[in-house]
């Protein structure tokens, strides 16, 4: 007798052959019965795939949306209530459009006196000295 | 053809091709497992509920394993169903046993496609054939599973030492001696018919 892996003896290559046999002879209706059980179990297989392949589908467009949901978040808590939000860097610019803005600042600008403030500044350091 | 390759559902194109893939391989081994869980059960309906089943529970449960994995592991699922639909049936039989009424199938009409063979050898060869298939399963038949199993494993399915242990979920020198008290009870049997 041969072990699992060796060559076959007479005897097991005739009952293979009778068995594959009667596996040919395997009749219509079995046949089809099995095709249709196969047809079954790949229909399963299929259907099982897109609970998770739908998932990874949606990743990027669930990580997108978490990442807008948490920027929107921490914006939120940032914020002070009241003032919109004015960094300090930007506080002078800010100032310095409403002076552009405000009509009755240019008017001052434009009678500028430039030898009045020179003497004013003169005025304040003698003073300062005097006082030393 | 399946609902899943038309596309509207699944288009990934490597599921495609596992499904195609799963296709061919039940295709491949639909028949043989057929006749080996009919060896087991002596019952055409039985036999062919353990190989849906087995097929249904690859499919859902192992599809995405490596293809080399799916012999194994789908004779080892059919093995299993094949017991289980053996020990419900020992208890349904004992209940049986204790009503008054026993129902058989036997009004059931034979089915004349069902009765059509595949293949049409010559009429002395297949009475030759005949004879020594009812011989060679009526041996079958009488062999402990375990043998039984072995040796279709081998004979029929053609695995090797290391998958028919996997299928069987038992050691290799198991399966070995399984395989050869198989071969002498059946040599002993049949002796030249076979």
């Amino acid at each position: 007798m041969s072990s699992l892996n060796e060559p076959l003896t007479q005897f097991e290559r005739n009952a293979r052959m009778v068995l594959e046999e009667s596996v040919s002879r395997i009749d219509a209706r079995t046949r089809s019965r099995l095709n249709q059980a196969r047809q079954r179990a790949l229909e399963a297989a299929t259907a099982r795939r897109p609970r998770w392949w739908s998932s990874f589908a949606l990743m990027p467009a669930a990580s997108a949306a978490a990442a807008a949901l948490l920027v929107t978040l921490v914006l939120w808590h940032r914020q002070p209530a009241g003032e919109p939000p004015v960094l300090e860097g930007q506080r002078s610019a800010v100032e310095d459009i409403d002076l552009l803005a405000d009509g009755e600042a240019l008017d001052l600008l434009e009678g500028w006196d430039g030898s009045f403030y020179e003497w004013a500044a003169a005025q304040t350091d003698a003073n300062g000295e005097s006082d030393g | 053809m399946p609902a899943a390759l038309l596309g509207d559902v699944d288009v990934d194109p490597s599921a495609q091709t596992r499904s195609r893939a799963l296709n061919q391989f039940l295709a491949g081994v639909e028949l043989k497992a057929f006749k080996i869980a009919q060896a087991a059960l002596r019952h055409e309906d039985d036999a062919l509920d353990a190989v849906q089943d087995a097929m249904l529970q690859l499919a859902r449960a192992y599809a995405d394993r490596p293809a080399e994995e799916w012999k194994p592991l789908f004779y080892r699922i059919l093995e299993n169903r094949i017991r289980d639909m053996q020990r419900r049936r020992t208890v349904r039989g004992r209940v049986i046993a204790w009503l008054p009424f026993r129902g058989e199938d036997e009004d059931e009409e034979a089915d004349p496609i069902a009765q059509a063979p595949s293949a049409e050898p010559q009429p002395l060869k297949r009475l030759e054939i005949d004879e020594a298939m009812g011989a060679l399963e009526k041996a079958l038949g009488e062999l402990p599973r375990r043998q039984q199993q072995a040796f279709l494993l081998r004979s029929l399915e053609g695995l090797d030492v290391a998958e028919t242990a996997a299928a069987m979920g038992c050691s290799e020198g198991s399966v070995k001696t399984h395989y050869f008290r198989a071969v002498q009870a059946l040599r002993a049997q049949l002796g030249d018919l076979v």
